[in-house]
């Protein structure tokens, strides 16, 4: 599912204009909104909103420049990006103080090290939750459940956004069981589980080397609409390192074979692990399966991956899954991974020792 | 591995056997003489592949003597140069008795690979030590039965090489195996429990394997249960463990903040007095895998007050750079 900025301004405004439409009649309030996808899209300010909607406009057009467009752009438009993202977002906060997307995005920028960011994210939590509480608590009335249910939840995502960061940073920071207790979290403010916390726990349970931890997490998210039924990337990645991990390499090459029939290009992006700057909206928003999810995927994948000494400095199971997507690839999937296989001259000495000066 | 004390007692022990009975006065008389003049004794296929092993590992050592001194390139070759040697000075062994378990475990050792290719060998040489304590009569402590030395020695070395290469829950295991068969843990096992259990955030095991040795600290158990609380979130107690730890081991704050290399262990883990800088310079070496998983923790550390001081204090004594 993730958390889709664009959409979800979209719903905000669009139910916004709903209200402003109460106790206009039936026929003229269908006659309004037949004009609201085109006032949407073209004449954004003349439609009804607050400074909060204001504000959270803008974090999704910051959104869309630093998580969807800063990753292909070139030294020279990142700056521009980076700088226009940031203007956007403090304007956000002048407009709606209470924006904790914003603040969130914002400071994402400014602390010097993960620890610093986690640190930020864990202080402020209560805080946002009890605020996002209260946001919600404070939904209009209306004579329609969807819209209601839809308010309710728009109130509530800016907190499970929160959550989500504090979980991956967690994860990223070593430290897995607060990840897995935030998950945990989530999961139960929100069973649907719009923000895929259950990807970042499979992962952590993987760190932990927790199976029975795992094949419960699956069995609670079994029966979630769109739970892919365990076979997502971050599941079978967390089963492919669980078997690594107990020395199971049949088992382990079995996943690889699971992987690469779930999605295209699998194979490539096994080989190549490529780590990617997270979102920092969300999680980015890809459709199920793709290729795309499966890079997003195995980025996240990297704290398992590039564990262990290892003189690729891929870490043990980044060389081995290497070594065996090498040994499977075509013709064609050895070209793709040429820049790979020419990398890979070892950094560190034999036996993953790295050379250090000092007295020995 | 003190291979020539272990050499002089297996000699003793079979020469024993062929002789039948033999007072206790007796043998000791006999173990000076063997102890005078070990080369002498050697006359089994097995004693004499274990004569090898000693002097290959006593050849390792005077080997290494002065790479202290070189430069990173001339220490890698010199290195690959007596790697090479151990090598072949295990196929020799292995020529001689090809049950040596101590040449197969070096020899899996020299091979010079990652930890998660060495991991393979190193299995199937474990197997074959698991079919030598079968059929041992096995005594309360099995580090007391000089010919079961070699087991446990595998054993150590299959769980450090679990640890290297991430399997965490692996390497605590093969290590409690290893306990259980020797209280004693002349090996220190323990150490590696430590850490595998703090990567693991498993506080209660960490906590049961501290109550079993009698909470004795080591540079190993302080540095992990720093990671420990570190990891678990428990900040307060977190800066009261790494202090703790810099305050008790000796220049222990000197060698978390400035690492520095240490060489495959051959084919065990070096000596070194209890809380001294040689033991941290080896846990912190041991913990590197875990520390980078937990990528600001040494950072975190050092800005500790206590912790940043004792480093420099440390460096001064020592008149390293700091």
């Amino acid at each position: 599912m993730a958390f889709d900025a664009k959409w979800e301004d979209y719903q905000r405004m669009s139910l916004r204009f709903a209200w402003s439409l109460n106790g206009t009649g039936l026929l003229a309030a269908a006659h309004a909104f037949a004009g609201f996808g085109r006032r949407y899209a073209q004449e954004r300010d003349s439609l009804p909103q607050t400074d909060a909607d204001r504000a959270f406009h803008l974090v999704a057009e910051a959104t869309e420049l630093i998580d969807y467009q800063l990753p292909f752009a070139t030294d020279e438009e990142a700056e521009t990006i980076i700088s226009r993202g940031h203007q956007m977002l403090e304007e956000a906060i002048s407009l709606d103080p209470q924006c904790h997307d914003a603040i969130r995005m914002d400071e994402a920028a400014r602390c010097p090290s993960f620890e610093s960011y986690y640190n930020f994210l864990l202080e402020h939590e209560p805080e946002v939750r009890a605020r996002c509480a209260e946001a919600r608590a404070a939904t209009q009335d209306d004579d329609s459940p969807e819209r209601a249910e839809m308010a309710a939840q728009l109130a509530m995502w800016p907190h499970l956004r929160w959550l989500a960061m504090l979980s991956s940073k967690a994860l990223i920071c070593g430290r897995n069981r607060e990840a897995l207790r935030f998950c945990n979290d989530l999961l139960t403010l929100d069973p649907s589980d719009v923000a895929d916390a259950r990807y970042t726990a499979a992962l952590a349970y993987a760190k932990l080397e927790d199976e029975q931890g795992l094949d419960q997490l699956e069995a609670r998210c079994r029966m979630l609409p769109h739970a892919q039924a365990g076979n997502d990337a971050w599941t079978l990645i967390a089963r492919l390192a669980l078997a690594h991990r107990r020395r199971d390499l049949p088992r382990a090459r079995q996943f690889i074979a699971k992987i690469i029939e779930a999605y295209p290009q699998a194979l490539v992006l096994l080989a190549r692990q490529r780590e990617l700057p997270d979102g920092v909206f969300a999680r980015l928003a890809v459709p199920p399966f793709s290729e795309d999810e499966l890079v997003i995927a195995m980025s996240e994948a990297t704290v398992l991956t590039q564990e262990g000494r290892d003189s690729l400095g891929r870490g043990a199971l980044g060389s081995w899954l290497l070594q065996e997507c090498l040994s499977r690839a075509t013709r064609k999937e050895l070209d793709e991974l040429r820049d790979t296989i020419e990398g890979m001259n070892a950094p560190f000495g034999p036996n993953g020792l790295k050379p250090e000066g000092g007295p020995r | 591995m003190n291979a020539r004390a272990e050499l002089i007692e297996r000699v003793a022990l079979h020469r024993r056997a062929q002789l039948g009975t033999l007072s206790d006065a007796g043998y000791q008389e006999l173990l000076a003489a063997v102890r005078e003049n070990v080369e002498n004794f050697v006359d089994t296929a097995e004693d004499e592949a274990f004569l090898l092993v000693t002097k290959a590992v006593e050849r390792q050592t005077a080997a290494r003597d002065g790479e202290d001194l070189l430069d990173d390139e001339a220490f890698f070759e010199s290195r690959s140069r007596r790697m090479s040697r151990l090598v072949l000075d295990c196929e020799k062994a292995l020529s001689v008795d090809p049950d040596c378990l101590d040449a197969q475990l070096l020899h899996a050792l020299a091979m010079d690979q990652d930890p998660d290719p060495t991991l393979g060998p190193l299995l199937e040489v474990e197997q074959r030590a698991d079919k030598r304590l079968e059929h041992a009569v096995l005594l309360a402590d099995a580090w007391n039965d000089v010919l079961l030395r070699p087991v446990l020695r595998i054993k150590a070395a299959v769980s450090r090489a679990c640890l290297d290469s991430a399997r965490y829950r692996m390497a605590a295991q093969k290590a409690e195996e290893c306990i259980t068969l020797s209280a004693l843990d002349a090996l220190g096992l323990r150490h590696t429990g430590f850490l595998a259990y703090a990567r693991l955030e498993d506080e209660g095991a960490f906590d049961a394997l501290d109550v079993r040795f009698s909470r004795q600290a080591s540079a190993w158990s302080l540095l992990a249960h720093a990671i420990l609380l570190y990891k678990l979130g428990r900040m307060p107690a977190a800066r009261r463990a790494i202090c703790g730890y810099s305050r008790l081991c000796e220049g222990g704050a000197y060698a978390l903040i400035k690492p520095i290399m240490v060489d495959t262990y051959l084919p065990d883990r070096p000596e070194a007095p209890t809380l001294s800088f040689a033991e941290a310079t080896l846990a912190v070496h041991e913990a590197d895998p875990v520390i980078c998983d937990v990528p600001d923790f040494v950072s975190w550390a050092q800005s500790q007050r206590d912790v940043w001081f004792s480093g420099q204090d440390y460096a001064r004594r020592q008149g390293y750079d700091w």
